[in-house]
């Protein structure tokens, strides 16, 4: 098993240097004086301009030009985000964590309910809980996330006043903004019990919790759709049925053989939800003012900041990449065929 | 879908609960606007979302009583000079101000009637390209920029400034070189008081004579005042949280008069309207901005208060043509050739096409449908609120065919048979220049299917900073007047030193002469002569869209007391100065 994450692991920075090669063959779309705005914090640096080009070899040979930029993205230096008003490494750092938390809260939801949900549809097949797991399904893939944002915020917030759009409460901004809170992380529930500010906890959390709702309602549906229709397949298999023949429990029949072959498909869905999530939910993050990666990636786009599209173009790769290694290695525990081949 | 969005967002609230009765936080004052500032230096910034931090953290000279614009009462002078008190000599070329005492920096050092010559000194010399400075250049040194037309500083203006503002014990002495009538009410909205200790000890301007070329017209965020404030104002800056668009200030308790009664105030910029209203209906946000398409929407909403029928002093929304646009990684102008997927940089710089654009537009749909009614169509760049303001000016008026016939004779003819693509721009948010900026593309790109414009929203700091970087086409913005005369809107927005004409490369020596001329001018009637003549070369020369003369209406929590509109304040009705303010 350690080979084949090993393997897995050294292919990594290979597949990376693909993505900045890909990316970079992008930015060769752009006039070397568009490419030299990667470079500039002040309009008035617009004036010496050439200078930037040559110090960048914005006019050399590919092969130059793309180490040169190679190298200032390996040690970090991203360029000058003007959407962020800063440079987009810091952009990277003060959005990223906000949108990690999210993530983590409703990606693992969305995975424990998904796959609960579409294995019961799956063995009660045309039952109760099936229909419902369907109308759950169909409801969630056809509804606008910010139609759920904005209903859930309205009966949430607007009339039962639970819970507050943004990132945290007035108080706790106040709070996590003085001297006595350390920011470790930049996780604020983990910073929060770092610093034995269970106030802070409670008031993050309290703000995941419509937000995340809206993803775990919109990205659940496909989840739970496929999870039952391979759970269907396994359980229409002959092991099923010699196993169930053997005696065993219908239990130990559904958990232990017919999902964990079910598995492998909602393993590859899985990781794509969650580099989904990870790259930014624009819309859920807008409607609940929430300072996200994805509203600032969007907004670069819009505002044709280019260093700031491509900051975050790489983040997005890396954590694709990362994610699909991550799924590699899940295929390899659920099925131990795959690590053998 | 997001286009969907709006109408959605009104559906969902239109069936909004019942609010908060009570404030749940009485001391804190929760303010949600469109965007975020700029910078937070008095002699950078020249936009409305700053200055209104700017006006609550630092103390002007003067300041205008309660709503009006004329009645002056003293902030950090001690008096108001007037021929009456004997402090403005009889040739009214001399202006004595005691400053007050006992006055201290948010910091505890105490304030200097040196520290006042320095803050206005600074303010002049410090002269940002298409920044306030000219606002105090011109009465006090007779010029309005530090350097010729070629960029170069003139080294000779520190002296001149240095003569005009001399320091007599506790006074400030201002000796200006001509008569000047709005003198004392530009002090009171500009060149507030700054530390001349701290800024120098932060790596800023000293106040030598020796020094001063190296801080003029510097970059915005190399000034130790861009993102920190050391004032005397009723408010202190406690944080500028760039991540959350949102400014946090506290009281400042050892202000000179009685603290405020608010401990702390945050101005946070949320684009979305359905979250800024969902907020103020929860009672998280005390006051926000909303303009009047979105009127119906806050009719009626328990607990929400709509002051309406604000007179303005502004002229807003403007289009405004960029003659020569800054080609150089340019996003913004496409192939940057007249190619159909472009638009060369001198594209604007074509009479006739201005004129196409200026026929293209529905100003009558605007207001009735826009608007709500509310408004007239604008005849100039002065407001109808000051003198100087002409109503008999032609105007122009939705005309296709006249458009087209421009469109066919632009360029000779190139514009029509080639097509065009650029980007017309507003910034985020502001639903009323979004919606000027559809109905312009609709009625351009319906006369030939070969002229297109892309749309776009930029956050307030980009705007800012690609529009006075002469990269956008065309861009959608407003003027606020800077002090109440007609100057403060024909300077900025059709003189070739003004902000906006300055940015745009329009110059026309004509319009130049008539408004030298018109600031000098004592003679009421021959003054409004001569804005008369300004106005006509406006329409003809058409530097730009003037769309409406408003009124605006502010929106706040009916807790909130002591507000009051005052239309020279920045971004008035929406912001405020918040010193009087208070919770019940």
């Amino acid at each position: 098993m350690l080979r084949f994450v090993g393997k897995r692991l050294a292919l990594l920075p290979l597949v990376m240097l693909g993505v900045t090669v890909l990316l970079f063959a992008l930015l060769q779309f752009l006039t070397p004086e568009m490419r030299a705005a990667l470079y500039v914090k002040d309009p008035r640096q617009l004036a010496a301009l050439e200078a930037i080009i040559q110090k960048h070899h914005l006019r050399d040979p590919l092969p130059i030009q793309y180490w040169s930029w190679l190298k200032q993205v390996l040690v970090g230096d991203l360029g000058y985000s003007e959407t962020a008003k800063m440079p987009v490494a810091d952009a990277i750092r003060a959005f990223f964590p906000a949108t990690l938390e999210l993530t983590f809260a409703a990606f693992f939801p969305i995975l424990f309910i998904g796959v609960w949900l579409g294995t019961k549809s799956a063995v009660h097949k045309d039952k109760f809980v099936d229909h419902f797991s369907r109308f759950v399904a169909i409801t969630g893939y056809s509804l606008p996330s910010f139609v759920l944002g904005l209903l859930l915020l309205m009966i949430f917030y607007g009339k039962m006043k639970m819970f507050a759009p943004g990132r945290y409460s007035l108080d706790v901004d106040l709070l996590v903004h003085s001297d006595e809170f350390r920011h470790v992380t930049g996780l604020l529930l983990v910073d929060s019990v770092l610093n034995w500010k269970w106030s802070v906890f409670w008031d993050v959390a309290k703000h995941l919790v419509l937000p995340s709702a809206t993803l775990v309602y919109i990205s659940m549906a496909l989840l739970l759709r496929i999870t039952r229709s391979s759970m269907l397949e396994e359980l229409g298999k002959d092991y099923v049925r010699t196993a169930r023949a053997k005696g065993l429990s219908e239990r130990a029949v559904i958990n232990k053989h017919a999902r964990a072959n079910a598995l492998i498909p909602v393993v590859t869905l899985s990781s794509l939800l969650f580099v989904g999530l990870l790259g930014g939910v624009v819309i859920t993050e807008t409607v609940f003012d929430y300072p996200g990666i994805g509203r600032w990636g969007v907004n670069a786009a819009q505002q044709l900041d280019i260093p700031g599209v491509l900051g975050s173009a790489l983040l997005s790769s890396l954590l694709f990449v990362v994610a699909n290694m991550l799924a590699d290695v899940a295929y390899a525990l659920v099925d131990p065929r795959i690590r053998v081949q | 879908m997001i286009r969907a969005f709006p109408a959605l967002l009104a559906l969902c609230l239109f069936t909004a609960p019942a609010s908060a009765a009570r404030s749940k936080n009485p001391d804190t004052l929760t303010r949600l606007g469109l965007s975020d500032a700029d910078s937070l230096d008095p002699a950078w910034s020249y936009d409305t979302f700053s200055h209104e931090v700017i006006a609550n953290v630092y103390d002007y000279l003067f300041m205008f009583e309660g709503g009006s614009v004329e009645k002056l009462i003293p902030l950090a002078a001690a008096k108001v000079p007037s021929r009456a008190n004997g402090l403005i000599s009889a040739d009214g070329k001399t202006y004595t101000i005691p400053i007050r005492a006992g006055m201290v920096f948010h910091d505890g050092t105490p304030v200097t009637a040196e520290d006042v010559r320095y803050s206005i000194l600074r303010f002049m010399l410090f002269d940002r390209d298409a920044g306030p400075s000219s606002l105090l250049l011109q009465p006090l040194v007779d010029r309005d920029s530090t350097r010729d037309s070629t960029g170069k500083i003139d080294p000779k203006v520190f002296a001149d400034a240095a003569k005009a503002v001399q320091v007599d014990g506790d006074k400030v002495v201002l000796r200006l070189p001509k008569p000047f009538a709005p003198m004392l009410t530009v002090l009171a909205s500009w060149a507030p008081v700054v530390s001349r200790k701290w800024v120098a000890e932060k790596g800023g301007w000293d106040g030598a004579e020796a020094t001063w070329q190296k801080f003029n017209n510097p970059s915005k965020t190399s000034s130790p005042l861009h993102e920190a404030v050391m004032g005397t104002g009723p408010f202190k800056l406690e944080r500028w949280d760039r991540n959350n668009k949102q400014i946090v200030l506290v009281r400042n308790d050892r202000y000179w008069r009685t603290p405020a009664k608010l401990k702390r105030v945050v101005i946070k910029a949320v684009s979305e309207f359905g979250t800024r209203k969902l907020m103020l209906q929860a009672g998280d946000a005390d006051t926000i901005t909303a303009d009047r398409p979105v009127f119906s929407q806050l009719q009626n909403v328990p607990g929400v208060e709509l002051i309406d029928d604000q007179q303005m002093l502004d002229m807003n929304p403007v289009a405004f043509f960029t003659f020569k646009i800054k080609e150089t990684g340019n996003p913004y102008i496409g192939s940057g050739k007249l190619d159909g997927e472009g638009v060369p940089p001198d594209f604007f710089s074509d009479l006739d096409l201005r004129r196409a654009f200026a026929y293209s537009f529905d100003y009558k749909g605007f207001i009735k449908d826009v608007m709500r009614g509310k408004g007239t169509q604008a005849t100039g760049c002065i407001p109808n609120t000051l003198p100087g303001h002409n109503p008999k000016q032609a105007t122009y008026s939705l005309d296709l065919k006249k458009a087209e016939e421009h469109f066919r004779k632009a360029r000779g003819g190139e514009v029509w048979e080639k097509g065009f693509r650029f980007t017309l721009s507003y910034n985020t948010g502001n639903v009323a220049r979004e919606t000027l900026c559809q109905i312009l593309k609709r009625q351009v790109e319906s006369i030939n299917p070969k002229f297109k414009i892309d749309v776009r929203p930029l956050e307030w700091p980009t705007f800012l900073d690609a529009y006075k970087g002469s990269k956008l086409p065309v861009f959608i913005i407003g003027w606020n007047a800077d002090f109440p005369d007609a100057h403060t809107f024909v300077f900025p927005m059709l003189h070739s030193r003004g902000d906006y004409p300055f940015t745009q490369r329009f110059k026309d020596e004509r319009i130049d002469k008539l408004i030298d001329q018109a600031l000098d001018e004592t003679d009421l009637a021959k003054r409004k002569d001569l804005y008369a003549k300004v106005q006509a070369l406006e329409y003809e020369l058409v530097p730009h869209l003037v769309i409406l003369d408003t009124v605006r209406f502010r929106t706040q929590r009916d807790w909130v007391k002591g507000w009051y509109h005052n239309p020279i304040f920045p971004d008035a009705p929406y912001g405020a100065y918040y010193y009087p303010i208070w919770k019940e």
